[in-house]
């Protein structure tokens, strides 16, 4: 279990993220969650660039102000997910659904196809995954649009 | 995803940039002419989607954010912007990687051991981003400026989109190919639809029209006589119109069940070979695998459209048409009002669809989960058991049986109330053609007898738009499923066999890796820089941690996969230059996880070569160790085995399965973990035996206990992809390396339990 009297993290001048581990020399680490999907603050595993893992973080709010700041953003940075807003058009091609979206104010178009596999839900949260792997978030279903949701809808179980 | 997608080609776009963006970056004052190698990349520093422009010539890296905007019309240039160009000196930089998060991944660059981070990108990048950090770091390596140019395809850009287009309408085509052979059969088919359309069309002209027009509102009928035989007449027409219309039923359907299973056939037999041509990467892929899953499915989506809704689309559009001319005869008033309620009911019929299509996904959604768990708790009975979870179990069936039931319930219920409403909305529109039939009919515009016919026609409408409407579903899952029948019918094969392959009918059997490397996804490399070379008739082990690339090696040599760079040589020649089945037959390969065919164990073992003597079945057995055990089940050698056949051990499997390798007599032999299921005893006997195989051949055994490398000329330790150490048994153990560490602690563990050496 690592804690704040264990591991101390710091960020170096090009923006990577190091930790000083039991007071051994800082070196590059990266935060890798246990549940990334619906908890990702709990549970985190810090580990070194060749996947060795150090020690498990049991909730990242036992970390205090920037200790913890810096953990959250290496998260948020690895699990980065871009944000869908609205929904424009999904047209069905014989099985593959074109979508046509709008991202940070942006028009964006991509492709999924096995829809089953790749539209999750979770609770309110919904994720697509598109035909390269790129996933897709759609934060809270009931706070887009309603024609957005109207569109989503069918596809949704 | 391996290296290409079958459906949508290369979807490289470097090299260097296309000229419209070349012109934009001069314009922000980038010298363009001595560009190596470029890359265009989606996203900014924030992870916001946008063009990002990355190159390098002889004296820098440029990376530029900027916007493509592709116009909508065709042939237009496309519109580009740059914001600003940032610059990095050559020197500055030693080399670039690539570090993968989630759905995203950046470029990394190293300067004496110091790292940066460069640019943000999205998956859809991460194969381009690749060969230009391959680019990138070959140049600074000292690899000529031409030998990078000439890596990069310099295919244009293709847009899935456009190309996906093109594609959907020869589909329709080419399914009604699978028809072709049977042309004249399908003829006379459609002519018996369209007779018997005829016939039932005119059942209510001779009919209902006729016995009030002819017969009832006659006032010339006098004699009782007269009447009788006019209502014989008009029974018997009645009669043989309805008898020809059962016999030209009969005779299509009879027909099409005559060619029904052909076509089947057909398909099931295109689909499987299709499947059986593509190389195994096809099977795993993320972007194809699922492909495979559905292809059972497909096949019967398809021929159930083609056997059952194909010919009666015909009908029914033979009908509507029918009736509309046969009413538009009798009186053009009526049949425009009648014109009206067409809307009307497609209206209703596609309002309803929408609803429907959610019900009956939710109905699908809560059926297969329910399906999930009955085969979970069958095939999971003993771990249930073990952990005494019948009660959690029976509480999660229950629950999911409730969502399911729920579903049913809902969908009934809707359906219940929507097709007495369709009924209504046609029942109105018949009284409504009644009350005003009935007034044509009293200012003689009309007979009566037409105004009933008519009526019945109404009646008759009604099935054939009902079908017309629903089929378009069917019509849609058709296409799916075709479409991605033709997508495993169409996929080129990953390895494909080179026009002028080379024949190689007794290989000696030297190999040689050099500079190999191969990755399953972009940018996540599993051999790197491998080189290893085997004697002809040498031994060879392979250590290594799971996960290494140990299999990986094995498959690479069996040509299962085509290497990403570098190459594997047999007897000197690369296997990309020799024929397919020389290398199937030569390399044979007892794999980690073993596939027992179904049919009986002599079957099995006699699978590589199907003449091969009872003889020669038992002494190979009995070389895999195999022999003993096999004559302890009851029925021995033809024991059932596989799907549906009797279950054996791990270790049983593992023995056959060398069996089945021994009675192919490769020249490479590979033995994957073959023997590490078995019990130390078995092992022993079976490494006797590898030991009596090993000559004349090249072997290759890859294990986790040492020991069974013994024999072994030369072992090579592998981790991480790579070579860490090679030598021979002794050699390693005074190297005092990771071979070493690894001998005392099996030595230990071995000690512990008393059969220490
Ligand atoms: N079909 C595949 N798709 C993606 N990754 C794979 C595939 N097969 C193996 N791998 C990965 O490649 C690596 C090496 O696998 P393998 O060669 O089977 O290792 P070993 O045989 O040494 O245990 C593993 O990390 C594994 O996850
Ligand atoms: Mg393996």
């Amino acid at each position: 279990m690592l804690t704040e009297s264990n591991c101390i993290f710091k960020k170096n001048e090009n923006g990577f993220l190091l930790a000083e581990i039991d007071g051994k020399q800082a070196s590059r680490v990266k935060i890798v969650c246990t549940q990334p999907l619906t908890r990702p603050y709990e549970y985190v595993s810090v580990m070194s660039m060749d996947d060795e893992e150090y020690g498990i973080i049991e909730n990242v709010s036992d970390f205090d102000g920037e200790q913890r700041r810096l953990i959250e953003e290496d998260i948020r940075q690895r699990y980065f997910c871009p944000v869908i807003s609205e929904i424009s058009s999904i047209k069905d091609k014989m099985g593959n659904f074109y979508f046509d979206v709008v991202i940070n104010g942006r028009k964006k178009n991509f492709l999924v196809r096995d829809l089953t596999k790749n539209i999750r839900q979770y609770s309110n949260s919904i994720m697509i995954i598109d035909t390269d792997g790129n996933r897709y978030m759609i934060d809270d279903i009931n706070a887009v649009p309603k024609k957005s949701r109207r569109k989503l809808q069918p596809y949704l179980y | 995803m391996p290296p290409s997608v079958p459906m949508f080609g290369k979807k490289r776009k470097n090299g260097v940039f296309p000229k419209h963006i070349l012109s934009a970056l001069e314009k922000c004052g980038l010298k363009t002419e001595n560009l190596i190698y470029s890359a265009v990349t989606d996203m900014n520093d924030n992870g916001e989607f946008c063009d990002t422009f990355i190159c390098f010539d002889d004296k820098g890296l440029y990376v530029a954010n900027g916007n493509v905007d592709v116009p909508s019309k065709k042939g237009a240039e496309p519109f580009v912007t740059v914001d600003k160009i940032e610059s990095f000196p050559i020197d500055a930089i030693d080399e670039g990687y690539i570090e993968k998060f989630v759905s995203t991944a950046r470029l990394v660059y190293k300067k004496s051991e110091e790292e940066f981070p460069l640019i943000r990108f999205s998956y859809a990048c991460l194969e381009d981003m690749d060969a230009f950090v391959y680019a990138f770091n070959s140049f600074k390596n000292g690899v000529p400026v031409e030998e990078i140019k000439a890596e990069k395809e310099n295919g244009e850009e293709d847009n899935p989109f456009e190309k996906k287009k093109r594609r959907d309408r020869g589909i329709v085509f080419r399914l009604l190919a699978f028809y072709k052979k049977y042309i004249l059969i399908v003829l006379v088919v459609t002519v018996a639809i369209g007779a018997g359309a005829v016939f039932q069309l005119l059942v209510p002209q001779v009919g209902t029209r006729a016995l009030f027009d002819k017969i009832i509102s006659n006032p010339n009928h006098l004699s009782q006589l007269d009447l009788v035989k006019s209502l014989g007449i008009l029974v018997a027409e009645i009669f043989f119109l309805k008898l020809f219309k059962v016999i030209l039923d009969s005779g299509h359907q009879f027909l099409m069940a005559s060619i029904t299973p052909k076509v089947v056939y057909d398909i099931k037999i295109r689909i499987f070979t299709a499947m059986q041509k593509q190389s195994v990467s096809f099977y795993t892929s993320k972007q194809t695998g699922f492909l495979m899953q559905r292809v059972t499915g497909d096949a019967r989506h398809i021929y159930w459209f083609l056997i059952n809704d194909l010919p009666d689309i015909i009908v029914n559009v033979l009908m509507v048409a029918g009736i509309f001319v046969i009413m538009f005869n009798m009186s053009w008033k009526l049949s425009l009002l009648v014109l009206t309620i067409i809307p009307i009911l497609i209206a209703v019929i596609k309002g309803s669809e929408k609803m429907f299509h959610r019900l009956h996904h939710a109905h699908w959604a809560t059926n297969s989960n329910v399906s999930s768990i009955v085969s979970d708790n069958i095939n999971g009975q003993r771990v249930i058991k073990a952990f005494c979870k019948e009660n959690f179990e029976s509480k999660r069936f229950r629950k999911a049986s409730e969502e399911l039931r729920k579903a049913e319930v809902k969908l009934a219920k809707r359906e219940a109330t929507i097709f007495p409403l369709f009924q209504a909305v046609v029942h109105i529109v018949s009284t409504v053609i009644f009350a005003w039939g009935s007034i044509l009919a009293v200012k003689g515009e009309i007979s009566i007898g037409s105004v009933l016919s008519f009526i019945v026609y109404v009646e008759m409408i009604q099935q054939p738009i009902n079908f017309l409407s629903g089929v378009v579903n069917r019509w849609a899952r058709c296409m799916d499923s075709a479409t991605r029948m033709f997508e495993i019918m169409d996929a080129q094969p990953q390895i494909t066999e080179k026009e002028n392959a080379v024949s190689m009918e007794n290989m000696a059997g030297s190999i040689d890796l050099s500079e190999l490397e191969f990755e399953y996804e972009p940018a996540r490399p599993i051999l790197k820089n491998l080189n290893l070379h085997v004697e002809a008739g040498e031994m060879l082990g392979i250590v290594g941690k799971t996960g290494a690339g140990k299999t990986t090696i094995a498959s690479l040599i069996a040509r299962l996969y085509d290497p990403k760079r570098g190459s594997v040589k047999i007897d000197g020649v690369d296997v990309c230059d020799i024929k397919l089945h020389e290398i199937h037959t030569n390399v044979g390969m007892v794999s980690q996880d073993i596939f027992l065919f179904m049919g009986s164990i002599a079957d099995n073992i006699r699978y590589a070569k199907p003449d091969a003597t009872m003889d020669e079945v038992i002494s190979a057995a009995k070389a895999a160790a195999a022999h003993e055990f096999i004559m302890k089940l009851p029925d021995a050698y033809e024991t059932r085995v596989g799907s549906g056949g009797r279950d054996l051990s791990g270790g049983e499997r593992q023995r056959i399965s060398i069996a089945r390798t021994i009675i192919q007599n490769p020249k490479i032999l590979i033995l994957d973990e073959a023997t590490a299921a078995m019990d130390t005893q078995t092992e022993a006997r079976i490494q006797q035996s590898i030991s009596k195989l090993k000559d004349g051949r090249t072997t290759i055994a890859i294990a986790h206990r040492l020991s069974t490398l013994r024999e072994a000329d030369h072992l090579a330790v592998i981790e991480n992809g790579e070579i860490v150490e090679y030598g021979t048994y002794n050699e390693l153990l005074t190297q005092q390396g990771q071979f070493y560490t690894l001998y005392k602690i099996q030595n230990k563990a071995l000690n512990a339990i008393g059969i220490g050496e």
